[in-house]
């Protein structure tokens, strides 16, 4: 190996400063001298300077300010409710029980449908909403009461029947209004 | 994921094929069956009818002393055809079914003393349930006609 190319091999290090005091000594002394090695060294600066001005061009300035300020507003910002309520459901709706908890309910639905029709009358034991809705009442000149009582649910059309025009002997109820 | 669509596919076969069903539940009813249930009701005695059991609650909200059961009667009649009962006292009780919606019962009752109408109403019950019409003096005390209505 000629002592060029000894001294291109350890040329990269020299430039970094990697190269001790003799080695150092070695190296700046050929460059003097030799014209071609002096020419690779001048080509070694210049990739040297030119990769520098592009990473530092590519290098992202970090602000932390900035971010720090962003941040903090994201947090303080109160979301929308759908996006709050998104958040609370996504999971529950997402999941499989509650997709075939739906069928579910669905078939239980139809069942007691059916079981209505069926059976009807099984549920009787419950309290039902029986109140009827009256449309219309024309009780012919005659007073008339519509009470709902609530207890029962129950609609009751009370009939205040006029003693004079009537057929049937008067009773103690006779238009003094529903005894109840 | 794959399980949450089976399951969403699964729901809606189940109610494309649960629809006709719905609909038909609304549609088929050919008739209606009228119970008429009279009751002579007394601030006399303190006597309940133990035929009237089902009715204690309804009927003892009205604050007479006994109850008791003079006729029960029950009519199917068609839809805008007209089932008559005859109540005691020379009356006639017509109960004519308008129409079934959303399982509710429209019903035409008009209360005639022989040929002098009493009261006429139009009243919309849910299906297999009842209202009270009362008022008319008979003997000591007043009728109580229970009316009830079952599509069928």
């Amino acid at each position: 190996m000629s002592t060029c190319e000894v001294i291109r091999e350890s040329l990269g290090a020299w430039l970094d400063g990697e190269l001790s005091g003799a080695a150092a000594d070695t190296v700046r002394s050929h460059l003097q001298t030799c014209l071609a090695c002096g020419q690779e060294r001048r080509q070694l600066e210049k990739l040297d300077i030119t990769l520098k001005s592009v990473l530092e061009a590519q290098t992202i300035p970090f602000h932390a300010e900035s971010i720090w300020h962003a941040l903090r507003q994201r947090i303080e910002t109160k979301r929308p409710w759908y996006v709050e309520v998104a958040a609370w459901t996504g999971p529950v709706l997402r999941s499989p029980s509650f997709a075939w908890g739906v069928p579910a309910v669905i078939v239980l639905l139809l069942g007691t449908i059916y079981l209505d029709s069926i059976l009807p009358g099984w549920n009787s034991g419950s309290p039902r909403d029986n109140f009827a809705a009256v449309e219309s009442i024309d009780a012919y000149g005659r007073n008339v009461a519509l009470l709902r009582e609530y207890e029962t649910k129950t609609t009751v059309i009370w009939l205040y029947q006029n003693p004079d025009s009537e057929s049937e002997a008067s009773g103690e109820t006779s238009n003094k209004g529903p005894a109840f | 994921m794959k399980l949450a669509i089976k399951a969403l596919l699964f729901n809606f076969c189940l109610w494309w094929a649960a629809m006709p069903s719905l609909e038909a539940a609304d549609k088929s009813f050919q008739s209606v069956e009228i119970t008429i249930k009279t009751i002579s009701a007394s601030k006399q005695g303190n006597e309940f009818d133990p035929q009237l059991a089902a009715l204690e609650k309804q009927l003892k909200a009205l604050n007479y002393g006994s109850y008791r059961l003079l006729k029960q009667e029950t009519q199917t009649a068609r839809w805008q055809g007209n089932a008559n009962f005859q109540i005691p006292g020379g009356r006639m009780l017509t109960v004519r079914p308008q129409e079934v919606n959303n399982d509710q019962l429209g019903l035409r009752v008009q209360l005639k003393q022989g040929d002098k109408p009493q009261l006429e109403t139009t009243v919309r019950l849910n299906n297999r349930g009842n209202f009270i019409l009362g008022g008319p003096r008979h003997d000591n005390g007043v009728l109580v006609l229970s009316i009830s209505a079952t599509a069928r």
